[in-house]
């Protein structure tokens, strides 16, 4: 059955994480994507785990870009191409001759994505960045922590998920207003301003009220709600959230702990008391948490219809999750591509009625799929394809 | 973002104008049909006579008519038209089926099911319609009936284990950015089967849970879980909390003599040697015992560690702008007053103004920036159900 992108043809330049997060994405859907790698290139070939886990379904084209002929390959690629996407340093692309107005010459409906850091104007303009970078500039470092710490920050490269996520929401738009405009266009993406824009509550409110938020731990942003955070359980390192969102939550916590006298303290009467006196509030939770399995705390309050959650690792989440287990969200790709054996992916998590996506395919070696790429986007024959291979433009 | 005016609901300027949305989403997926309306579409929003419960969620602000505004729901709930339905009652349910019917898109929170509307028997009589239901933990499955909010799905998910100090508790991450990437997602299922419904005329459910959503935007952490035999410096399947230490070794947040900087070693550590041996920084890096290839992981740790002693000396603002003259991706770690001055977004241009009832309000803009077709704040968040009349009419409900 055919995937909901079916037909739509993607060049991708992208390399690290931010990028190929976003043709993961387009890819799953079924759109050709075809990404541009190179052996002169080391840092973005199937070496090493990482790339492993953001290029699947995605078709493997060899282009060494220092030399002229893959400039042309590739302008004669991007004539074709639907979206051209890339998140190199700003004005790469137009010194190999492939950059928007060139491109848009030639191919005018062409939707063109350049992430880069800080988008491409101001006097910021060429600072280099990575997610935590980003994390660091637009206040989610500052803000993800507690009082008094700003070296925490998100654990991950949270943004760089975000980066992807946008992107591919933005080509889809672009490719929507194509269809009534029949032009494409140029996207200016600048991950920093996707960072800023998350703390979007804390701006409006620094504006409106010259209120500067503080980090705040676990504590809710919007609602006035405790108990709220999370609380350790027996075994080493293990942890359950706990978010009691009204009063009748709180009643059923306090029946469940079999009604405690301190917890019958008027001052955790109301919502507004029991966020003031959190503090200790937490620490007669936490006596009672510390008895139990992190499981058992979760089971408790779910069956009372308090929400509560094992604070899942990696591995809880692959080997121990009984809800990812029904619902099939971890399998793995029905080829081994570059790697030896099939590559476990987690599924895109968007479950189409009509147009399954259920086609998973590993990374491929570099240049891989010279042949058919060539021979589909620019009609060249096989022999054309080796012989540009043995010219060295192909590596 | 700039100029707000209460233009008709699509823009024609919008990369999405002509688009439909139905917006039953709660705070799960409503950052989804926030993108879908910054990009043009006309949203229509479903509240219910009273207003939606999204309304009463905080920080707040008092606006030019001396009315209390949720700066939540400005932020999240603009650019939208705003519909009063009564679910409980008959009528309000077969307006809802309607305007559903009417739509090009529906994005819904559970609300379909509740309100006694099948997804199949809509698609039977409007075969183009797109529809996408958000849940939690999905319709079948152990946890399917678990009540969630953004911090269990984030402990469920595997992102508050990332998260935070080995002497902090595991931390979930600012504001709920776990419902944002719910929301990308909702936004992605609409448009990728839109796109499939203007090329073939069929439309479909697409189903989304945020625990699946989750976990697909970690980083490293189902790699440690899947890979971690063929990473050098992976002890075990999962990488314990340590504040800002990247899985790499390679980033970290170092205090300076007057702030904190994100600073790192990556793309080139040599680079970065060059830079402490130019100013006599480089301590005892040079030694062999931090080149032996039997220890791959020694040079980068000490390297981190004199890079500690190194930007403890510095001045924060002067020494992340002279690593960045330099092409160092290091970040100063600004809080949002600091951002709300950032010279960048200043000079680009970038934010935006939200009305607030006879008064504006600077905030965020958009975050990502569309030649031909630009974000642009269109419209205030309306009253609730102050433009039900007007949109009954348009899709032709007679009472």
């Amino acid at each position: 059955m055919a995937r909901p992108l079916e037909g739509v043809r993607v060049l991708d330049f992208t390399h690290v994480l931010a990028g190929p997060f976003a043709t993961r994405i387009l890819g799953d859907l079924g759109a050709d994507v075809v990404k541009v790698v190179s052996e002169a290139r080391p840092g973005n070939t199937p070496v090493g785990s990482y790339y492993r886990m953001w290029n699947r379904n995605k078709r493997s084209l060899a282009l060494d870009m220092s030399t002229e002929r893959a400039r042309e390959i590739a302008r004669a690629l991007a004539e074709r191409a639907d979206v051209v996407i890339e998140n190199f340093s700003p004005r790469v692309l137009d010194r190999w001759g492939i950059g928007y107005e060139a491109i848009a010459e030639v191919n005018p409906g062409v939707t063109y994505v350049q992430m880069s850091g800080m988008g491409d104007s101001g006097p910021w303009r060429d600072f280099v960045s990575y997610a935590p970078t980003v994390h660091a500039l637009s206040g989610l470092t500052y803000l993800t922590g507690v009082e008094g710490r700003e070296d925490i920050g998100i654990g991950n490269s949270f943004n760089d998920h975000q980066a992807g996520l946008h992107a591919a929401t933005v080509i889809l738009a672009a490719l929507e207003r194509r269809r009534a405009s029949g032009r494409g266009q140029r996207v200016d993406f600048a991950q920093y301003e996707l960072g800023v824009q998350l703390t979007g509550a804390a701006l409006l409110d620094y504006f409106a009220n010259e209120e500067a938020h503080r980090p705040g731990g676990n504590r809710h942003r919007y609602e006035v709600a405790a108990p709220h955070d999370t609380y350790p359980c027996l075994g080493e390192d293990r942890w359950v959230a706990i978010a009691v969102m009204t009063d009748q939550h709180w009643h059923r916590l306090r029946a469940l702990l079999g009604d405690p006298e301190w917890a019958r303290d008027p001052r955790y009467d109301t919502a507004r008391g029991r966020v003031d006196h959190s503090d200790e509030l937490d620490a007669h939770l936490e006596r009672w948490t510390s008895t139990l399995d992190a499981t058992e705390v979760q089971d408790l309050l779910q069956g009372a219809g308090v929400a509560a959650g094992v604070v899942q690792t990696g591995a809880d989440l692959v080997h121990r999750d009984p809800q990812l287990a029904a619902t099939g969200f971890f399998t793995e790709t029905e080829d081994s591509g570059a790697y030896e054996g099939p590559t476990p992916v987690d599924r895109l998590p968007l479950r189409f009625s009509k147009t399954p996506v259920d086609q998973y395919r590993a990374p491929r070696a570099v240049g891989a799929d010279n042949v058919a790429v060539l021979g589909e986007w620019l009609d060249m024959t096989e022999a054309d394809v080796r012989a540009e291979e043995a010219g060295g433009t192909l590596r | 973002m700039r100029g707000m005016t209460d233009n008709p609901a699509s823009d024609p300027t919008g990369a999405l104008a002509g688009v439909r949305v139905l917006d039953l989403a709660d705070e799960r997926a409503i950052y989804g049909t926030k993108l879908l309306a910054d990009l043009g579409a006309d949203v229509i929003r479903i509240e219910p006579p009273e207003g939606d419960r999204l309304r009463r969620r905080g920080p707040f602000a008092a606006g030019g008519d001396g009315e209390e505004h949720s700066l939540y729901y400005v932020y999240y709930g603009s650019n939208r038209r705003s519909v009063a339905l009564d679910l409980e009652s008959d009528d309000g349910r077969a307006r809802l089926r309607r305007l559903a019917l009417a739509s090009d898109v529906v994005i819904e929170t559970e609300v379909l099911p509740r309100a006694g509307i099948e997804v199949a028997a809509l698609l039977e009589e409007q075969p183009a319609l797109v529809v996408v239901s958000v849940t939690s933990f999905g319709t079948a499955g152990p946890w399917a009936g678990f009540a969630s909010t953004d911090l269990v799905a984030g402990a469920l998910g595997g992102f508050v284990a990332t998260t935070g100090d080995v002497d902090t508790k595991p931390l979930n991450g600012y504001g709920e950015l776990h419902h944002g990437t719910t929301g990308a997602y909702a936004a992605i299922g609409a448009l990728s089967a839109l796109y499939h419904a203007r090329e073939t005329g069929e439309g479909q459910l697409v189903e989304l849970a945020v625990h699946e959503a989750v976990p697909s935007c970690l980083e490293h952490v189902l790699m440690w879980a899947w890979h971690h035999e063929a990473l050098p410096f992976a002890e075990g399947d999962v990488l314990p909390r340590r504040a800002s230490l990247h899985w790499s070794d390679a980033y970290e947040v170092m205090g300076a003599r007057d702030g904190s900087v994100m600073v790192t070693v990556t793309p080139d550590p040599m680079k970065q040697l060059a830079w402490l041996i130019e100013v006599g920084a480089e301590a005892d890096l040079l030694d062999p015992r931090y080149q032996d290839p039997e220890e791959p992981r020694a040079f980068g740790l000490r390297m981190m560690e004199v890079m500690r002693d190194w930007v403890a000396n510095w001045d924060v603002e002067e020494f992340f702008f002279e690593a960045q003259r330099r092409h160092f991706p290091y970040g100063w770690v600004l809080s949002p007053d600091r951002v709300a001055a950032s010279p960048q977004l200043e000079d680009r241009g970038w934010w935006g103004e939200y009305d607030l009832g006879g008064s504006t309000v600077r905030g965020p803009g958009a975050p990502y920036r569309l030649e031909e077709t630009p974000v642009a704040s269109r419209r205030r968040a309306a009253t609730p159900g102050g433009d039900t009349a007007e949109v009954l009419a348009e899709i032709g409900w007679v009472d």
